[in-house]
């Protein structure tokens, strides 16, 4: 198919199934036309991703929208996490429908707001011009943020108003840095049309006026970065993950952050060749790295509730990203593959601690004890899940995770080295007794009885194998995508 | 240089109404005194480039004072009703206290835009940058150093504003559907705000925001 096609299909599709949810009766119709239709997207977002991917570059509506491989990369973990999200909210909706907990009109609210945000998302990776990208960014916090109180409770309205005040005034910084960028492209004498275009701002960087595009990263950097999750900027963070519904936390942490950090990604270049290359904004990225593991290391530590756990670690492992991509070479190749390894195992662990909340009724760890001899299949994917996520070799996530303390020895930055390293094994010691208290503690409280579906039992395996497979084996078309996307990021080794 | 006075003119009623936000406490006129510097704020774009490109400038400022004048104001009034709020009681920050951060905020960033250097595109007045940044950093204050939802929403419709201000003197030419965007964005932001301190009056009979504080750690 024509990629030009392609771009308007990821941006319809999302839209026109939105709409059909909007449409329906029944909470039960739309839950099916979730599930199936947000697979369906999920494979779609995927096999566009791949084809864009081949295709180097697309673009089209006269160079507004504009697929490179970075974007390629993105949808496809998009497509993955929101495809994988969705299968699994039937399971997790299903019996809130029967006890009718989920009524028809919440139901249509749930549909529609999460093809909204897909819309949105998509529409923030396809964007060329850096104005409609942040267009696309703030819709995406407008579009979810009823979707973390769907169920209204004085808890999640909390979580929801801080999420709305606080990402929105965030993103609205990074709006000035938007019009920065503007202001500093003026010497290059651009139409005024095409003064946010990135691919044309991308081709004559070295000539953006190097002090406003300083103070425009700067803003991004903290507008995006609130929306990313980067420490000391998380603070909506774990309310929102902890109390949202787990296919809504899913997205949020397995791609949500990610979008926001995309948003940083295509910045960061622009503003590394306007400065001559020295690694200004690398080093900028490199301490909000760093900041933002021993942060999550401090709080994981003391965590007793499951989902705040895995919001902490959210902050945790897009430290990780920042620090792999402000150390550059190696560590931006390695920073591109920790995200899609933490979008594999994320919202594994999440769907697992969603549903074990369901069964046991609260997500406090104490009470989960022996969830894994008692609920297999959940419980098993919890402790995989949470396992992989702080870095147990040979799942993947430890040899990305590798591969970055990697490029910080090369990069001879031993400061850091130690500081991740602390980082890292205070999350690890600070979980590990969680997954030994699920795996095998005394039970507490015995778990309500449900039966296990192939659905469930296959959305478990497969992000299990997949990590192990991961962790011992990189695809080589993986490997040429990820260089090709840190090519476009200015680190490639 | 009837242009430049426009300009001018608008930028003293945007001080103005900063002022006024930051010393009232009736909740009612806070709302009255933020949807008057919407609709000035909106009036710019015509004021500095009104001349080149009339027609993207008129949609600009119709959008605006529609949405900053007329619906904001609308939306929040409602909200208003429905919970039995009037008064900004006991801030964080006192009235009187506030008006002269306030005031600070104005010398502090005009001297921050005499140290940045900005390239400032356009006629009209220099002053633009450094009341819109003062405007900005007032809608921040706001948003932290007050108690309720409503509030709050107010602070970020001045946040708002001031970017608005700060970009008309930075980009002239944002292209029109970006301009657009970002206004339906911030239209939708202050709606759904709207809905959910509606929820929260109703789920906890107030709308004490520093008293949303259960989630820890």
């Amino acid at each position: 198919m024509d990629a030009g096609v392609l771009i308007w299909v990821l941006l319809g599709l999302p839209t026109l199934l939105a709409g059909l949810c909007l449409a329906l009766r029944s909470p039960r119709q739309v839950l099916i036309l979730v599930s199936i239709g947000g697979g369906v997207w999920g494979v779609v977002a995927g096999v566009a991703a791949c084809t864009l991917l081949a295709a180097e570059s697309a673009a089209a509506a006269y160079g507004w929208l504009h697929v490179d491989a970075l974007s390629a990369y993105h949808l496809l973990l998009l497509g993955l996490v929101q495809g994988a999200s969705s299968i699994y909210a039937w399971g997790y909706f299903r019996s809130d429908v029967a006890t009718g907990e989920l009524a028809a009109g919440q139901a249509r609210r749930f549909g529609g707001l999460w093809f909204g945000a897909a819309a949105a998302m998509s529409l923030v990776l396809l964007s060329n011009n850096l104005g409609l990208m942040w267009v696309g960014i703030e819709a995406t916090t407008l579009l979810t943020a009823f979707l973390i109180c769907l169920h209204v409770s004085p808890l999640s309205l909390e979580a929801t108003w801080k999420y709305l005040v606080v990402c929105s005034v965030g993103v609205a910084f990074a709006f000035v840095g938007t019009l920065l960028v503007g202001a500093s492209a003026q010497p290059l004498g651009l139409d005024p049309s095409e003064m946010l275009l990135w691919t044309r701002l991308r081709a004559s960087a070295p000539h953006l006026a190097a002090g406003s595009m300083k103070l425009a990263f700067l803003f991004m950097l903290v507008g995006y970065g609130t929306k990313a999750g980067l420490a000391p900027l998380h603070s909506w963070l774990p309310d929102a993950h902890s109390q949202a519904p787990a296919p809504v936390s899913a997205l949020f942490s397995g791609f949500m952050l990610n979008a926001a950090f995309y948003c940083i990604l295509r910045v960061l270049p622009l503003v590394e060749e306007a400065t001559g290359s020295r690694g200004w904004g690398r080093g900028l990225l490199t301490g909000f790295g760093v900041v933002s593991i021993l942060v999550a290391a401090a709080f994981i530590a003391f965590q007793r509730d499951g989902k705040r756990l895995l919001a902490y670690s959210s902050v945790e492992h897009l430290g990780v990203m920042a620090l792999g991509v402000g150390l550059g070479g190696v560590g931006t190749v390695a920073a591109l593959w920790h995200a899609l390894n933490h979008a594999i195992a994320k919202p594994l662990a999440f769907f697992a601690v969603g549903r074990l909340g369901k069964l046991y009724g609260t997500h406090d760890l104490g009470a989960l004890a022996g969830a894994a001899r008692r609920s297999i299949c959940w419980g098993v994917g919890f402790c995989g899940g949470l396992l992989a996520l702080i870095g147990m070799a040979p799942l993947a996530i430890f040899m990305s995770e590798f591969q970055v303390l990697r490029a910080a020895a090369e990069a001879r930055t031993f400061g850091v080295v130690a500081l991740f390293l602390v980082g890292t094994a205070i999350v690890f010691v600070g979980a590990l007794r969680h997954v030994i208290g699920t795996a095998w503690g005394e039970a507490i409280s015995a778990p309500a009885r449900e039966p296990v579906h192939a659905v469930d039992v296959g959305l478990v395996g497969g992000a299990l194998l997949c990590l192990l497979v991961l962790g011992v084996w990189l695809p080589a078309p993986l490997a040429n995508a990820l260089s090709a996307v840190a090519q476009v990021i200015g680190g490639g080794p | 240089m009837s242009q430049g006075a426009g300009a001018e003119a608008v930028l003293a009623l945007l001080v103005i109404t900063d002022l006024l936000l930051l010393g009232s406490s009736r909740l009612r006129s806070c709302i009255r005194v933020v949807a008057v510097q919407g609709v000035v704020v909106s009036l710019l774009p015509l004021l500095l480039h009104g001349g080149e490109g009339a027609a993207r400038a008129w949609a600009l400022t119709a959008g605006g004072v529609a949405v900053k004048g007329a619906i904001f104001p609308l939306v929040l009034l409602r909200v208003l009703r429905e919970t039995a709020v009037r008064r900004e009681v006991e801030p964080f920050v006192g009235h009187t206290l506030s008006v002269l951060v306030g005031a600070s905020a104005l010398v502090f960033s005009l001297w921050v835009d005499t140290r940045l250097h900005l390239p400032v595109t356009l006629a009209g007045s220099p002053l633009t940058v450094p009341v819109g940044l003062a405007t900005m950093l007032i809608g921040l204050f706001v948003i932290v150093s007050r108690r309720k939802a409503i509030t709050q929403v107010l602070g970020y419709i001045v946040v708002e504003n001031g970017i608005y201000a700060v970009g008309v003197a930075l980009v002239g030419g944002v292209p029109l559907l970006v301009e657009l965007g970002v206004l339906l964005d911030v239209f939708v932001a202050v709606f759904i705000m709207s809905i959910a301190a509606y929820h929260i009056s109703r789920e906890f009979d107030h709308i004490d925001v520093d008293q949303l504080d259960r989630l820890r750690g």
